[in-house]
């Protein structure tokens, strides 16, 4: 079933240890499309795919270019030479020059998800060094849509989740083993309103 | 292979990785780690990288790692005591798959280690 709601994930250094903790506490119903950008060297991507399905009952794939999205799916962006967009509810795999050192960037997945899903998208930001995600999260939330952070004390480095939360436009900063169940809640009361 | 400059960290890491059955090179620097890269880099997997060390710190062996195309070859761990990775950080990122802080937890280091293995047998 073609997706209504999205989840973008961005994460980076230690990000495997949070999206394990998280993807293994979703239901397989879960009733929305995850995409994740996890930076990483492309020669992992499939691995890290297979690592990611042992632990959910959801669908785990790593995205091709002109894919639907779909419930109950996550969608990972391999790691390397191409940017993730979201345009006409497809995955588009594209060219582009790096955007905060990184290619894929979360900037650029989360700009694209905040333009096509508006308040039916959910940004997430966990782990990693630097301030990619910190404008993909601005956007989400300036269209409508809510704006998780992972906390300090559970990210193996607070870079990301920090440049996120100074932008002022995070609604809840919570330690990994939360986060799975805040995206639920908020799932549920999106799909009210 | 482990990098640091203490050599009581690559004592313990190399008994602790001895008894967990996982083979462990070790090098003092970031010059000794290039030198066993070239020479068997084709049988390390992964990286355990401290970032203080003198002449070349970790973010330096990162970088002469990614201009030797080893990154796309390898897993990078930072296994640090320093808390704020730093500004040296930002654009070697994408090449940093893990963050780990000292002192560690020796349980977690090996779980984390053999995960990170798991997806390296996996991607050969």
């Amino acid at each position: 079933m073609q997706a209504e709601n999205v989840i973008a994930i961005g994460s980076s250094t230690g990000g495997l240890v949070a999206l394990k903790e998280i993807l293994s506490q979703f239901p397989e119903n879960l009733g929305a499309a995850i995409i994740i950008v996890q930076h990483m060297p492309g020669f992992i991507s499939k691995s890290v795919v297979n690592t990611l399905q042992e632990v959910t009952k959801l669908r785990v794939k790593l995205s091709k270019e002109g894919e639907i999205l779909e419930n109950n799916t996550v969608y990972i962006a391999p790691g390397g030479d191409r940017h993730l967009v979201v345009n006409g509810k497809k995955i588009r795999l594209v060219d582009g020059e790096k955007v905060n050192f990184c290619r894929p960037s979360v900037d650029v997945m989360m700009h694209s998800i905040a333009e096509e899903f508006g308040e039916r998208a959910i940004g997430t930001i966990l782990t990693g060094m630097g301030c990619d995600g910190a404008g993909g999260i601005a956007s989400i939330k300036a269209r409508g849509g809510v704006t998780i952070a992972q906390d300090k004390t559970t990210s193996a480095v607070f870079g990301m989740p920090k440049a996120a939360i100074d932008t002022g436009k995070v609604d809840s900063v919570i330690p990994s083993y939360k986060i799975a169940s805040e995206i639920i809640e908020r799932l549920n009361h999106q799909r009210l309103t | 292979m482990a990098v640091d400059d203490d050599p009581r960290i690559r004592e313990v890491l190399e008994m602790l990785f001895a008894m967990e059955g996982i083979d462990i090179a070790v090098a003092s620097g970031g010059e000794e780690a290039i030198k066993i890269l070239e020479r068997e880099g084709d049988n390390i997997d992964l990286l355990l990288l401290d970032i203080m060390m003198p002449r070349m710190d970790g973010w330096d062996v990162v970088k002469a790692l990614k201009d030797r195309g080893w990154t796309n070859k390898l897993l990078i761990t930072m296994l640090t005591a320093k808390g704020d990775p730093g500004d040296k950080a930002m654009e070697l990122e994408e090449y940093v798959f893990d963050y780990i802080t000292k002192p560690f937890d020796p349980d977690e280091l090996v779980r984390r280690v053999k995960d990170f293995l798991e997806i390296m047998d996996a991607a050969k």
